[in-house]
């Protein structure tokens, strides 16, 4: 990890973020010169239609994508100055996220999906399967369920694996794109509750979602439009 | 360890992806180890072949290889003649070749000793020939009485008593007396074939009259054939002063020093003597010749091989990148919650290589069972394709080959006729190293494909 930089509360700083997509002749300007104060354990809704550039955004918070232009500290660390084996230690201990899809490893059961992020950062075999027992205890999966894999899953179950997976390091910043986008309004609504909890653990949630309802429950709404923060 | 066991559940979690990857390549791994296999029999059986072909070189002068010396110095005979194995004047082409000649030879490296030889074709009354009679019913050869073919008595003189050897005489065994020695190399003895000394009634220590010269018989031989018992052996400067041949030779034994080098002395025999004065031949090239169906099938596995190991890597780069390509959204996802481009390269590689290792061995069981059908096929083929008599190695009606290659050329053909293929449990070695070199190969896809996926990219797709 490197430029651990002080960051007092603000757990994200953006300062002029830019990414931008070649599409044939066209640049497609995802994230234009954006810029937020992102406080600890509060919970963030990124809101806007599809398209806006919300997914990009929270690639870039999560290192998955790298920035053209502008600078990026989450937790201390200048995210847009990473690679390689920096970017690779980010998000293992900085992020955590849960997707629209769920994003589960399908030949790995619901336990051993949990213990993959614990893996990489060297957790033992023992230590690994019974912290993520607990952690899947935590986000309400059954414990019959715990060694399915994600086909015999749920939505909703499979939701709460990621969600379980996404907390195995502890990380700071819990990235969620669209997380109840593929559940019933019902099994949503239980899982925005769930990342909600995590505010308790002073950890910051940012929700990228384009439903009203959800992005009301946050403590912070961020409206993005055609790439650029328009209110919040 | 951690990332072992992923990849072996990943293995055993896609039964069918896995049973149809490793079946592909079982079947070019153990193509290529039958292959192997059969390459290795197939060597071995000419090493053996070679081994047993020896280190001799016959020199022979230009020209008189079809036999043609038989007519050269006979007495109680024309002159010249035809040779009577290709019915042409063979004195119109043949060179001679002397010991002035042959002093050449001293010079060259690699021989370890050379023995001369002078054969002549004995047609005078003062011994009885043997007469084979014709098949009931069968006309008499032109030119032979009637009743029966009189085989012709052959006359050889020679410095190598130990190796009775001429035209139809192989395989000489001493029966009575001995043969005549180094202090006799001049003197009036002779060993005379059991058909020939039954015929004139001669036993050990009888004497004869050979061109009014007065022979002692020291020693009987028998060869098993009529023809070779019908000849008789005399030292060789008492056979060139019988026959007034001094300082002639109708063919020399070289020995080489050993098998390796014996192609390297013909070729240099051939440089001092001249091509034009000299034939030189090697047991080696005959049975070269000889076992050219074996060799044919050697190189068959032999690229059969190298087909089957192509095979083997292309089967698992292509379905390794078909793998890698399809399980895209897998390495985004493990790159996303903290992969490197080791962690995820190395559990393609863990994959590879358990599939390899199983693929190989399933490979190696089925060469079992399978190496010997494949070896007689191939050496099947090969003859097939060689066509009957396609070697060298013909024989007297040919145009006369040596005797000493006829008896090569049989040793030859029966080694050739059965190819014992024996797998060894090396098998399962070469299909270690083959499964290893695969899975190395293999991973070069992932690992590169792996380095390239940017984790939002193909996220962001799905």
């Amino acid at each position: 990890m490197n430029d651990q930089l002080p960051s007092d509360d603000y757990v994200a700083i953006a300062e002029e973020l830019t990414k931008h997509f070649k599409s044939g002749p066209l640049v497609v300007k995802a994230v234009d010169g954006v810029g937020f104060r992102l406080p600890r354990g509060k919970m963030v809704a990124l809101r806007g239609p599809s398209g806006c550039g919300k997914s990009t955004l929270l690639n870039l918070i999560g290192a998955l994508d790298r920035p053209d232009s502008g600078r990026l500290i989450v937790d201390g660390v200048d995210v847009s100055r990473l690679s390689g084996g920096g970017e690779v230690a980010y998000r293992r201990r900085k992020v955590g996220f849960v997707f629209q899809q769920f994003n589960l490893v399908p030949q790995l059961s619901a336990t051993e999906n949990v213990t993959l992020p614990m893996e990489f950062v060297g957790g033992t075999n023992g230590t690994s399967k019974s912290r993520a027992r607990e952690l899947l205890r935590r986000v309400g999966l059954a414990q019959d369920r715990h060694e399915r894999r994600p086909a015999k899953l749920s939505g909703g179950e499979q939701q709460r694996v990621a969600i379980a997976r996404a907390l195995a390091n502890e990380p700071p910043i819990i990235l969620a794109d669209e997380p109840t986008a593929n559940l019933d309004s019902k099994t949503g609504r239980l899982i925005v509750e769930l990342l909600r909890s995590l505010r308790k653990e002073y950890r910051t949630v940012i929700i990228a979602t384009h439903d009203a309802d959800i992005a009301a429950e946050a403590d912070i709404i961020l409206e993005m439009r055609d790439g650029r923060l328009v209110a919040s | 360890m951690k990332t072992m066991r992923r990849g072996l559940r990943t293995i055993l979690r896609n039964p069918l992806r896995t049973g149809l990857l490793v079946a592909v390549l079982a079947v070019s791994v153990g193509l290529a180890l039958i292959m192997i296999t059969v390459n290795e029999a197939f060597a071995k059986r000419l090493d053996d072949i070679r081994a047993q072909v020896g280190t001799t070189i016959t020199v022979r002068p230009a020209g008189s290889f079809g036999g043609g010396f038989l007519g050269r110095g006979g007495f109680g005979g024309d002159p010249g003649g035809e040779n009577p194995a290709t019915g042409e004047d063979s004195t119109a082409q043949q060179a001679t070749l002397t010991d002035d000649a042959l002093a050449d030879l001293s010079s060259i490296e690699h021989i370890a000793s050379y023995s001369r030889r002078i054969t002549s074709q004995y047609t005078g009354d003062e011994l009885q020939s043997t007469t084979i009679e014709p098949p009931e019913g069968a006309p008499a050869p032109n030119g032979a009485p009637a009743g029966g073919f009189q085989v012709p008595i052959l006359v050889t003189g020679t410095e190598d008593p130990s190796s009775l050897a001429s035209l139809g005489v192989e395989d000489a065994q001493i029966v009575e007396g001995r043969t005549f020695n180094s202090d006799e190399a001049q003197a009036n003895v002779a060993v005379l074939g059991q058909t020939l000394a039954e015929n004139n009634k001669l036993a050990i220590g009888d004497t004869f009259q050979l061109n009014t010269t007065t022979m002692e018989v020291v020693g009987i031989y028998s060869t098993g054939t009529q023809f070779g018992d019908n000849s008789l052996f005399l030292p060789l400067e008492t056979a060139r002063t019988m026959f007034d041949r001094t300082g002639e030779v109708d063919e020399v034994d070289v020995q080489a020093d050993t098998a390796s080098n014996v192609e390297r002395v013909a070729d240099d025999i051939r440089a001092a003597l001249g091509e034009d004065v000299a034939d030189v031949s090697t047991e080696l090239s005959s049975f070269e010749g000889i076992s050219s169906p074996l060799s044919d099938a050697k190189s068959s596995s032999q690229v059969g091989m190298i087909a089957a190991l192509v095979a083997s890597a292309a089967v698992i780069l292509f379905s390794v990148g078909l793998v890698a390509r399809q399980r895209v959204k897998e390495i985004g996802i493990l790159k996303a919650v903290g992969a490197s481009n080791w962690h995820v390269t190395a559990q393609f590689g863990i994959e590879t290589a358990v599939i390899s290792v199983v693929a190989a061995v399933l490979g190696a069981l089925a060469t079992f069972p399978l190496a010997q059908t494949v070896a007689n096929g191939l050496v099947s083929d090969s003859s097939v394709a060689a066509g009957p008599g396609g070697g060298p190695g013909g024989g007297p009606g040919d145009g006369g080959v040596a005797p000493g290659f006829l008896r090569g050329a049989e040793a030859a053909s029966g080694l050739l006729g059965d190819v014992k293929v024996a797998v060894s449990p090396e098998v399962f070695l070469y299909a270690i190293v083959i499964a290893a070199g695969l899975a190395i190969i293999a991973s070069a896809i992932p690992a590169w494909y792996v380095g390239r996926v940017r984790p939002a990219e193909v996220l962001r797709h799905e």
